[in-house]
């Protein structure tokens, strides 16, 4: 499964000389929002009684955010952790967090260097792939 | 794709709390010239009506912190505001029989452009066919 999906494509539409670097600052926001989410999870997960209506309500928020920029495996494991806060399972929650903290750090490491890239190549005349 | 932008602009309305939600559908609508105002949860929307606002098209979230998408809309379609659009984004299956029965026109899962112009069209050749 590929780390992004098609949404990704549109926020590359909405980049243009009024938005130059719309998608890197989009995706800028969305790793300073999710790390804070990802904070506030794991906080919630360690309190004592566990709140899974907050937990739920966190990860929705995470989710949200990271399929408008197409955040597909984050996406995806958000819906595994809903589905563990609605059984009320903890030991599943624990195991979705971490691996949505490994996703999200993988697909951080992953942007960067596409940006990266994006820069040392100069303004758009190239071919954007489609797979990401 | 072109972006059409006959006759005046729309003015629309974005209920929405998630800011990178925000932010990329913001620039969405920026792309077709509509003139936008941002709230981020019903009640705000709601108190807009309230205070006399009118807006062409409602594009709002479904679960946000105070107020929902869909009790919002029930208040503004109880307020005697029947012929706004309004649509609900970020709609599952789930819940699109709710955003119906509180007065919704439209629900869609994703707001993509190509999406997002055939509604403003719609819009658009609504807003016409009344003031004619």
């Amino acid at each position: 499964m590929g780390y992004l999906d098609e949404q990704f494509n549109q926020l590359e539409e909405l980049q243009d000389e009024s938005s130059p670097n719309f998608v890197e600052e989009v995706v800028a926001l969305f790793f300073k929002d999710s790390s804070r989410l990802l904070t506030n999870i794991e906080q919630a997960i360690d309190k004592y009684p566990q709140d899974f209506y907050r937990l739920d309500s966190l990860v929705q928020q995470l989710k949200g955010s990271g399929s408008s920029i197409g955040a597909l495996r984050m996406k995806n494991e958000c819906s595994v952790f809903k589905a563990n806060c609605n059984d009320r399972n903890l030991d599943g929650c624990r195991r979705s967090l971490q691996k949505m903290k490994r996703e999200h750090a993988t697909l951080k490491q992953k942007l960067e260097s596409y940006f990266q890239l994006l820069r040392q190549v100069g303004p758009r005349d190239y071919a954007v792939s489609s797979r990401k | 794709m072109a972006f059409q932008t006959e006759g005046s602009n729309l003015r629309a309305l974005l209920v929405e709390d998630i800011k990178v939600n925000r932010m990329i559908l913001s620039a969405m609508l920026r792309k077709f010239q509509v003139e936008t105002t941002v709230v981020q949860n019903g009640k705000e929307a709601v108190e807009l009506f309230l205070g006399g606002e009118t807006f062409d098209i409602v594009l709002t979230d479904n679960l946000m912190p105070i107020m929902t998408g869909p009790e919002a809309i029930s208040k503004i379609r109880a307020m005697g505001a029947t012929t706004v659009m309004i649509v609900g984004v970020s709609v599952d299956a789930h819940s699109m029989e709710e955003f119906k029965d509180a007065g919704a026109d439209l629900c869609v899962p994703k707001l993509k452009l190509e999406i997002l112009e055939d509604i403003l069209q719609e819009t658009r050749s609504k807003k016409n066919k009344s003031s004619a």
